[in-house]
C-alpha cells in the first residue's frame, strides 16, 4: 500500500466528524434510490412479462395440429400480448446496460424464461422442431440479454407444456399429435410428439451443471429441481401412450385423464 | 428435434463458465485464509490498552497488504467478465476486507503520533485507494468495491467496536467507550437516512441499535461511577435511555 501508514485527507483536518460522515450517506441514499428504482421497475416488468407468457401458453394449448401454421385465432389473440411483452422487454433496455446486464439478471430472468417456454412452446407447434439459442435470444429486443442458463431453464418448462399438449390432443382427439410426413416421403409418416419428448429429455439429462453448486444463485439448484418435473413429465405422456394403446377402444368418449401435478 | 449439436454448445458454455468458477473459487480461498489472519490480529485490540497498540497495528497493516494482492489477482482474473456475473462470489470478502480497513484506520486515528481527526472513519474512495480497486463504478463494467460492501463493513465495524467497548473497560480503558459512543452515534445517524429496502443491507442494519444500546450501556455505567474522565465528560452525551429494548 503506498502512502503514510496513518494517512489522511487534507479536507479532514478541519471538519468535526459529523459533517463528514452525512454527505458520504447523503452520496449513498441517492445511489441506493436509484439502484432500488431500478429493480422495482426491472421486477414489475418481469412479472408482467410472466403474466402475459403464460397467456400467450394458455391459447397456444388450445392449437389441436402439430408442424402447421397457427390458428388464425390463436394467432389474433396472442400477437397483442407478444408485442406487450416485446415492448415491455425493450423498456428495459436503458437498465438493463453495461456494468447492470447482470446486476439485475435475476430480478429479470424470471420473465426471461416464462418467454423462453411460450415462444418455444410456439416454435414447436409450428415447426416440431426446437428453438435453437440463437433463434431465441433474436426473439428479444437487441439490448437484452439471453443467457445459457435462462434458455435452458426455459426448455425444462417446455417439457411440461408438451406434456400438456400430448395429453389434452389424446383425450379430444385419441391419438397423439404426430408431425407433418417427411417431405418426399410417399408413405413416410410424421415424428410422434413422444419421440420428440424422449429426445429433449435425453439432451437435458446430459447437461453437466453440478460443477456450478456451490455459487448463491445456482444453474445445479434450479436444474435439480425442474429435472424430476421434466422426467415425472415424459413419463405421464408414456403411460397415457400405453393406456391408449392397451385399452384403446375401450376408453369412453370424452374421458379425461389426469394432468395435475405437471 | 432437440439437435445433440445445440446442446454440446450450451455445454461448452456451461462448461466454460464453471471453469471461471473454480479459479476464482481458488483466490477467493487464498483471500479468506488471509481474512482470517487479520482478523486474529486484529481480534488483540480487545486485550491491549489503546496506548500500546501500534505494533498491532503495523502488523494489521501488513495482512490487509497481502489481501490486497490477492484482491488485484481477482481483479486481474475477473477483468474478462462481466462485473456482477460473479461478484456475489467475492462480495463477502471484499465486505470484510473493507471492514478491516475501516476498523484499522479508527484504531490508528487514536495512536500516537497521528495527525489526523480522532474518531476517523475511512470514507469509501479511501477505502477503494487502499484495495488498490475503484468504488462506486456506475457505468463501467470493471471490479470495484460496491456502496453495498462498504455500508455492510461498516454495519461490521459497529459491532466490532460495542464488544470492544466492552473490553476496553475491562483493560482499564474508561476513555475509549466514549470515543467509540460518538464515533457509532454518527455512524448510525448516517444510516438512518438511508432509505433501505428489504435486502441483505436492511437485515443487516438491524443489528446496529443493538450495538448502540450496548455501548450507550458502558458509557451510562462509567458515568454513574464517576469513572468517566473528566475531560471527556462534556464531550459525551447525555447519559442513556432507560434500560429496556429499544424501539424497533
Amino acid at each position: 500500500m503506498a502512502g503514510s501508514k496513518h494517512p489522511h485527507s487534507d479536507d479532514e483536518t478541519a471538519a468535526p466528524p459529523i459533517s463528514l460522515f452525512i454527505p458520504m450517506f447523503e452520496t449513498f441514499r441517492r445511489e441506493l434510490d436509484e439502484h432500488h428504482d431500478r429493480r422495482e421497475r426491472i421486477v414489475k416488468a418481469a412479472r408482467d412479462i410472466t403474466a402475459l407468457s403464460k397467456k400467450m401458453i394458455f391459447s397456444l394449448q388450445r392449437v389441436r395440429t402439430l408442424s402447421h401454421p397457427l390458428p388464425p385465432a390463436v394467432t389474433k389473440e396472442n400477437h397483442p400480448w407478444q408485442s406487450q411483452i416485446i415492448s415491455l422487454f425493450a423498456s428495459l433496455t436503458p437498465d438493463l446496460q453495461g456494468l447492470n446486464v447482470f446486476r439485475y439478471q435475476r430480478n429479470i430472468s424470471g420473465g426471461i424464461q416464462e418467454y423462453i417456454e411460450a415462444i418455444s412452446f410456439q416454435h414447436y407447434l409450428e415447426t416440431q422442431q426446437l428453438i435453437t439459442f440463437s433463434e431465441a435470444q433474436a426473439k428479444l429486443p437487441p439490448g437484452i440479454k439471453l443467457t445459457e442458463d435462462d434458455y435452458v431453464l426455459g426448455l425444462f418448462d417446455l417439457v411440461g407444456e408438451l406434456m400438456r399438449f400430448a395429453i389434452t390432443s389424446m383425450a379430444t382427439t385419441g391419438a397423439l399429435p404426430r408431425g407433418a410426413p417427411p417431405e418426399g416421403g410417399d408413405d413416410g409418416e410424421g415424428r410422434e410428439i413422444l419421440t420428440d419428448l424422449r429426445s429433449l429429455r435425453t439432451c437435458l439429462e446430459s447437461l453437466y451443471t453440478t460443477s456450478r453448486g456451490t455459487d448463491f444463485i445456482s444453474l445445479k439448484r434450479d436444474v435439480e429441481k425442474k429435472m424430476e418435473v421434466m422426467r415425472t413429465c415424459v413419463e405421464k405422456v408414456e403411460i397415457a401412450v400405453y393406456g391408449m394403446i392397451i385399452r384403446g377402444g375401450e376408453r369412453p368418449k370424452g374421458w379425461v385423464p389426469d394432468l395435475g401435478g405437471g | 428435434m432437440a439437435s445433440p449439436i445445440e446442446f454440446e454448445q450450451i455445454q461448452a458454455k456451461l462448461d466454460e463458465d464453471s471453469q471461471v468458477r473454480e479459479e476464482i473459487r481458488n483466490i477467493v480461498q487464498t483471500l479468506e485464509r488471509q481474512a482470517r489472519s487479520t482478523e486474529s490480529i486484529l481480534s488483540r485490540v480487545h486485550s491491549i490498552p489503546q496506548a500500546n497498540l501500534s505494533e498491532t497495528l503495523n502488523e494489521v497493516y501488513g495482512a490487509i497488504s497481502k489481501q490486497r494482492e490477492t484482491i488485484a489477482q481477482l481483479n486481474e482474473l475477473t477483468s474478462e467478465h462481466p462485473y456482477y456475473k460473479y461478484n456475489q462470489m467475492w462480495s463477502k470478502r471484499m465486505e470484510t476486507a473493507s471492514f478491516h480497513l475501516v476498523l484499522w484506520g479508527f484504531l490508528c486515528s487514536y495512536a500516537k503520533g497521528f495527525n489526523g481527526p480522532e474518531g476517523m472513519l475511512y470514507p469509501i474512495e479511501e477505502i477503494g485507494r487502499l484495495l488498490g480497486i475503484p468504488v462506486m463504478l456506475k457505468e463501467t463494467d470493471a471490479f470495484h468495491l460496491t456502496i453495498e460492501e462498504y455500508l455492510l463493513s461498516l454495519i461490521l465495524l459497529i459491532d466490532e467496536l460495542a464488544r470492544l467497548a466492552v473490553n476496553s473497560v475491562t483493560l482499564g480503558d474508561y476513555q475509549v467507550p466514549l470515543q467509540i459512543s460518538q464515533f457509532v452515534k454518527d455512524l448510525h445517524a448516517g444510516f438512518q437516512i438511508l432509505n433501505l429496502k428489504n435486502d441483505t443491507l436492511r437485515r443487516r442494519s438491524d443489528s446496529i441499535k443493538y450495538s448502540v444500546k450496548k455501548i450507550e450501556d458502558v458509557v451510562y455505567d462509567l458515568s454513574l461511577r464517576n469513572l468517566v474522565p473528566r475531560a471527556t465528560q462534556e464531550a459525551a452525551q447525555a447519559p442513556p435511555t432507560e434500560q429496556g429494548t429499544m424501539p424497533d
